[in-house]
């Protein structure tokens, strides 16, 4: 658990954490010390000249005096390690999450994150002054007794030396076992805990179909197998938390009645007995305050070992000496990419991409079509740099993306998701992250190509109006051209539009084609699109099918070629848009 | 027995320490009200701890009375020792054996009780109207049901009795004590005194505090969250770190919020600590005994159950104090908990009806999200049975909000939406479940195998069944495609496409089969070839039903029914696709704009780069239409 606390506070948070060791080790020794001075103490009492106890009553007196000293420091230090403890991990975190790869953060790796850097981070600043500070003195204190009792009876100090192990042992068995309990009930808590959600957030669907609590019965199944395993950990972790209990009972019991016969076989004198027996309950009490503590130590070491886990992952690797793209071309070269672990995709075994190669020339239009599946949204990520490829190069001013600073890569790149996230703010302020200081005209431009202006003339509260948690108070097609006038707004060189324009509905949509044929005279743009009409006017056209680039041209060639290209055209034609007329014959 | 220093002070491990006890008041006391189900349960337990806490100290007093013995006149023999060593081990185990089955008797009946909760605490959400779980958020519920009911569970299996324990044993030993020698019995109680006051000291504001402690940890989930879940955005937008800025302010806040109590309250809350250490207690007692017994005011055999004892006299204040606040956090999750669980439900009918038929009929319908801004207003609309009525307009006019009133997800907040003749809010949620059938855009698929997503609306259906209607989907093939066909559980390995995804909604609407259909035209990410498919399916599905479908493209419902346009929440043009155009309006307008900018006319066939003229008319006619 030490060893946890310094792989997750690091190089900075190791100097304080090692002076709080200090203070509380030497203040467990000193409390041991303490106890055992009171055994003179008690004998002189008992003994029959009392009148001698002074100078041992000085020095317990002495010794309390410097252990309250160094328990002050070490409690006030607890509450500052703490502290120190947050912050430090607060930070460890937020800059690990932005060097850590994007293909990292799967939606379970998200949320587990959000918990780390949330509640558990919490939860594990009162480690210090909380759970190791008794750990410590449950140590220490006991282990200085023991030496102690040498002094005074061999034969006790044997008994308890044998003991000792025993009781280790014990302990230790029963934390294993409530570990491995706490590994299950975690499980089940946690899948409880994705089945509330999911039972909160599908509840249109759920009740269009007729499926309210009593209806759905993988949530009630999740919720009794959480109870379950509450009642398994109760049922076997019950004997493991008793017989600690129990063998330090037994140990007392022992050493009780081994001492009442000693002094009644004349081999130990009353004095000795009882100071012995003071010393033995306080051993005990100290000893105890480690299986208080225990139910804490273990989910304060789960947490540690997990924030370990987070911290010490690889984060990408950063350029030694960063250079700069000589201008805003993009060039992929024999670039395949596979994804090096089962999470994020289903095949994890088939290459997504494989040996793709095109060059985006500056200030030119390209367009990427494909089936779904086809690795499209991995090329727009391999750009951007949110994952690395597997084999070949991407290069963006003739300058390998490996080769450039974060920074200057994000500078340079500006990527509208899919996905649209907003945080929980004002319109403005998600379009302003890109560029907190742009003038109002820039604002107003980037809001004008998107169609956001639109959006922002139909809203009661126009530019201020609250996006709500993760945007949901705005539709679809209005989160959409938020992230665009986002990315719009940031004026990066190269602008990759990943189905940027799904959501919207086609009016919109056709303004928003019509200005993206505007930006193409300034910029290196790459337009990933299911709609074929945003993709009519590119200057050149991949098609992407199988992890390879099949096909590549102007619409025209393509279209006359007569290959996947052409076939999309047709099947386009078709279907654009399903109609009733075929539902009601 | 314990007498583990006391740690006063703030404790950020106590689970959930938001806003003690500051929530509305709930009467009878909410946490009362909700241990009522387990409250004899945990009255039994409260008894087992008390008797296992006297009986712990039963062996202090033993083997005080065994130095009494010993030091007596007369030396003790065996005959007056052991039974005393036996009376200190049986009463070692009594204690042993009453307070393991206190503990397991009270986490049984919390065990019960946390189900319970949970339970009903799900049940109450799927009754809840909509607009209040998508108003808050997904994290009160997440809240109540988990970390709220988890808090509870803190309070009930361990506080309560930890407390009873700290209070009891105490009592006796003092009262031990007390026989013994009365003034240094009274002298014991001192550094208990003396903790208590330094402890308050230390306490003093502390309510304010804890609630702005809870309010910071809040913020720092809240940001926490945001952070991971927009890393993307925070990556490509963020130059510098500065776009992480909230999460680093809300840590930073805290930081500095924890380390300016923890300053404040240190030098009291230390010394409330040390003044009740054991060591200092025993030096308190040690010294004065001494002086005792150098006067010949008492024996050395009488300190000696000072020495055992005094130490558990002060030990309450080391356990009373964390346990404070796993009581006010306790409190406060049985507040929240209890606000979830009294939050208004959709109204069940009081006087319900089966409806006769299936036609739709809105009066008058007008809904507001907010209270201030009418999403609708002064709707009035007829479906009839078999007929096809598309919903059209610029986004924002009201389309979703206007078909989600048909499965309820929402009650009008005035005017009238009856199916067959009977009010919705009057039809029991089975019979309305039974009718009306709901395709999403927003397509949600559950984590469980395919063919329970399927069946989702009829768990009894039968795999032919499913098969049948995953056919009819055009959804079946790629289904047989994954890893255990459709077993294969969705969500963790294996994610479907956009398209594939909405044919599997659309299977699951088959299955249903519900003779009122609302369809949100769905085809927005599928790429050609899942377009044709999904056009396949849904004509299979919108066959033979009562259809309303929100349209964002106007080909696809050229041949409705009833074409109704949307504006701003009211319906402003309706009818055929022939009679609107012949009107010249709204719906002409639009019409005019997306078959000039897109790539196709019509009729369907191509015809590339449109004049600029036209586009740059389409967009004018556009921008006069919503400036109207």
């Amino acid at each position: 658990m030490i060893r946890q606390l310094y792989r997750v506070l690091g190089p900075e948070g190791s100097r304080p954490l090692n002076r709080l060791l200090i203070l509380q080790s030497g203040a467990a020794v000193l409390q041991g010390v303490a106890f055992a001075l009171l055994v003179p103490v008690l004998e002189t009492l008992l003994g029959t000249d009392p009148d001698d106890v002074w100078p041992w009553l000085s020095a317990f007196a002495g010794c309390v005096l410097a252990y309250a000293v160094l328990q002050g420091a070490a409690l006030s230090g607890g509450f500052t390690v703490g502290s120190t403890l947050s912050r430090v991990l607060h930070r460890r975190l937020a800059d690990q999450a932005l060097r850590l790869p994007l293909g990292w953060f799967t939606a379970g790796r998200t949320a587990e994150f959000s918990r780390l850097a949330g509640q558990n981070v919490i939860q594990v600043m009162s480690t210090p002054a909380h759970l190791l500070r008794p750990f410590i003195t449950s140590l220490l204190t006991p282990a200085t007794l023991v030496v102690a009792t040498f002094f005074l009876d061999v034969r006790t100090a044997l008994v308890l030396l044998v003991c000792a192990p025993v009781l280790f042992a014990v302990q230790q068995g029963s934390g294993a076992l409530m570990r491995r309990l706490d590994l299950g009930r975690d499980a089940a808590i946690g899948e409880s805990a994705d089945r509330v959600l999911e039972y909160t957030r599908n509840q249109p669907v759920l009740r269009a179909f007729g499926r309210t609590a009593e209806g759905y019965g993988a949530l009630d199944d999740a919720l009794v197998a959480e109870a379950r395993a509450d009642r398994r950990l109760i049922a076997r972790g019950l004997p493991g938390l008793v017989s600690f209990t129990f063998a330090t009972r037994l140990v007392f019991a022992l050493l009780l009645a081994l001492g009442v016969s000693w002094q009644l076989d004349g081999s130990l004198t009353v004095p000795t007995l009882l100071a012995l027996l003071v010393l033995l309950v306080r051993l005990i009490d100290s000893v105890s305050s480690a299986a208080e503590a225990g139910a804490g130590l273990r989910i304060a070491r789960n947490t540690l070992e997990r924030l370990g886990a987070v911290l010490d992952e690889p984060p990408f690797p950063r350029p030694a000496e960063p250079k700069t793209p000589r201008d805003a071309s993009v060039e992929l070269t024999g670039v395949g990419f596979r994804y090096d672990d089962g999470t994020a995709d289903g095949d994890a075994a088939r290459p997504v991409l494989d040996g793709v190669t095109f060059r985006l020339p500056e200030r030119s239009m390209t367009a990427l079509v494909g089936p779904s599946g086809a690795g499209k949204s991995t090329v727009a990520a391999l750009i951007a740099r949110f994952r690395d490829t597997t084999e070949g190069t991407v290069r963006i001013g003739g300058v390998d993306v490996r080769e450039i600073a974060a920074d200057d890569l994000a500078a340079h790149v500006s990527l509208v998701f899919q996905d649209v996230y907003l945080f929980d703010g004002s319109i403005e302020d998600n379009v302003r992250i890109a560029a907190p200081d742009a003038a109002p005209d820039e604002l107003a431009s980037a809001a004008a190509l998107s169609g956001l202006d639109r959006v922002i003339a139909e809203l009661p509260d126009g530019w201020d109006t609250r996006v709500g948690e993760a945007g949901a108070r705005l539709s679809g097609g209005q989160r959409q051209r938020v992230s665009i006038a986002r990315a719009l707004l940031k004026d990066a060189p190269i602008l990759v539009l990943d189905e940027a324009t799904a959501a919207l509905d086609q009016e919109n949509e056709a303004l928003f084609a019509e200005a993206v044929r505007t930006l193409a005279d300034r910029k290196t743009l790459l337009v990933i699109a299911h709609r074929l009409s945003t993709v009519v006017h590119a200057d050149q056209i991949l098609v992407l099918e199988g992890g390879g680039i099949t096909e590549r041209g102007t619409h025209d060639d393509l279209v006359t070629a007569g290959g996947t290209y052409a076939s999309f055209w047709q099947r386009r034609a078709r279907a654009h848009g399903w109609r009733l007329e075929a539902a009601r014959t | 027995m314990k007498s583990q220093p006391p740690e006063p002070g703030p404790d950020p491990a106590a689970p959930d320490t938001a806003a003690g006890g500051t929530g509305t008041r709930v009467t009878p006391p909410p946490l009362r009200a909700l241990a009522e189900p387990v409250r004899g349960r945990l009255a039994i337990a409260v008894g087992l701890q008390a008797v296992a806490a006297l009986a712990g100290v039963v062996p202090f007093i033993a083997v005080s009375r065994i130095a009494e013995r010993l030091t007596g006149e007369s030396p003790a023999d065996g005959d007056a020792l052991w039974p005393l060593v036996v009376l200190a081990c049986s009463s070692g185990l009594v204690a042993l054996v009453c307070g393991t089955a206190a503990g397991a008797l009270a986490h049984i009946a919390d065990n019960d009780l946390q189900l319970a909760l949970r339970r009903r605490l799900a049940r109450h959400i799927g009754r809840l109207p909509l607009g209040r779980l998508t108003d808050r958020g997904t994290g009160e519920v997440k809240q109540a049901v988990q970390e709220d009911v988890s808090a509870l569970h803190t309070l009930f299996a361990h506080t309560l009795l930890d407390v009873v324990a700290v209070l009891t044993a105490p009592v006796l030993a003092l009262a031990y004590l007390l026989t013994v020698d009365w003034p240094l019995a009274l002298v014991s109680v001192v550094p208990l005194l003396l903790g208590v006051f330094l402890f308050s000291r230390a306490m003093t504001g502390a309510a304010a505090q804890m609630a702005e402690f809870g309010a910071a940890v809040g913020r720092i989930s809240v940001a926490a969250v945001e952070f991971a879940s927009g890393i993307a955005v925070f990556k490509s937008f963020g130059r510098g770190h500065r776009a992480h800025e909230r999460f680093v302010r809300a840590t930073e806040g805290f930081a500095g919020f924890f380390s300016g109590w923890v300053r404040s309250t240190l030098v009291s809350s230390t010394a409330a600590i040390l003044v009740v250490a054991p060591a200092v207690v025993l030096l308190l007692l040690s010294a004065l005994g001494a002086l005792f017994v150098t006067r010949d005011w008492m024996t050395g055999a009488e300190l000696v159950p000072f020495l055992l004892l005094g130490p558990a006299v002060a030990a309450p204040m080391g356990v009373v104090g964390p346990r404070i606040q796993q009581i006010r956090a306790g409190q406060a999750a049985a507040v929240r908990i209890t606000e979830l669980l009294h939050a208004p439900t959709l109204p069940e009918p009081t006087d319900p009806a089966v409806p006769d038929g299936h036609h739709i009929s809105m009066r008058g319908v007008s809904f507001t999200y907010d209270g201030r801004t009418d999403v609708l207003s002064g709707v009035d609309l007829d479906l009839a049975p078999g007929t096809v009525t598309a919903l059209v307009g610029p986004s924002g006019s009201g389309k979703s909000t206007l078909a989600s009133l048909l499965p309820r997800f929402h009650d009008v907040t005035a005017g009238t939406v009856t199916l067959g003749g009977v009010d919705l809010r009057d039809i029991p949620a089975t019979e309305l479940y039974r009718r009306v059938g709901f395709v999403l855009q927003d397509v949600r698929l559950l984590r469980a195998s395919v063919a329970d997503n399927i069946r989702l609306g009829r768990p009894d259906a039968t795999d032919e069944e499913v098969e049948r209607c995953a056919r009819a989907a055009r959804v079946h093939e790629r289904i047989t495609e994954l890893p255990d066909g459709y077993a294969t559980e969705l969500g963790r390995t294996v994610t479907l496409s956009g398209g594939e995804a909405q044919r599997l909604s659309i299977a699951r609407a088959l299955l249903a089969d519900a003779p009122v259909l609302v369809l949100d035209e769905a085809t927005a990410y599928a790429d050609p070839h899942s377009e044709a498919l999904i056009q396949d399916a849904l004509s299979a599905l919108a066959a033979g039903r009562t259809l309303l479908v929100i349209a964002h493209r106007l080909s696809t419902v050229r041949s409705a029914d009833r074409i109704v346009v949307l504006e701003d929440g009211r319906v402003t043009e309706q009818g055929g696709h022939d009679d609107l155009l012949a009107a010249r309006g709204r719906y002409a307008a639009l019409w005019e704009a997306q078959h000039t900018a897109g790539p196709f006319e019509s009729d369907g066939t191509p015809h590339h780069r449109p004049a600029t003229t036209g586009t740059g008319r389409a967009a004018d006619d556009i921008r006069e239409g919503s400036a109207r």
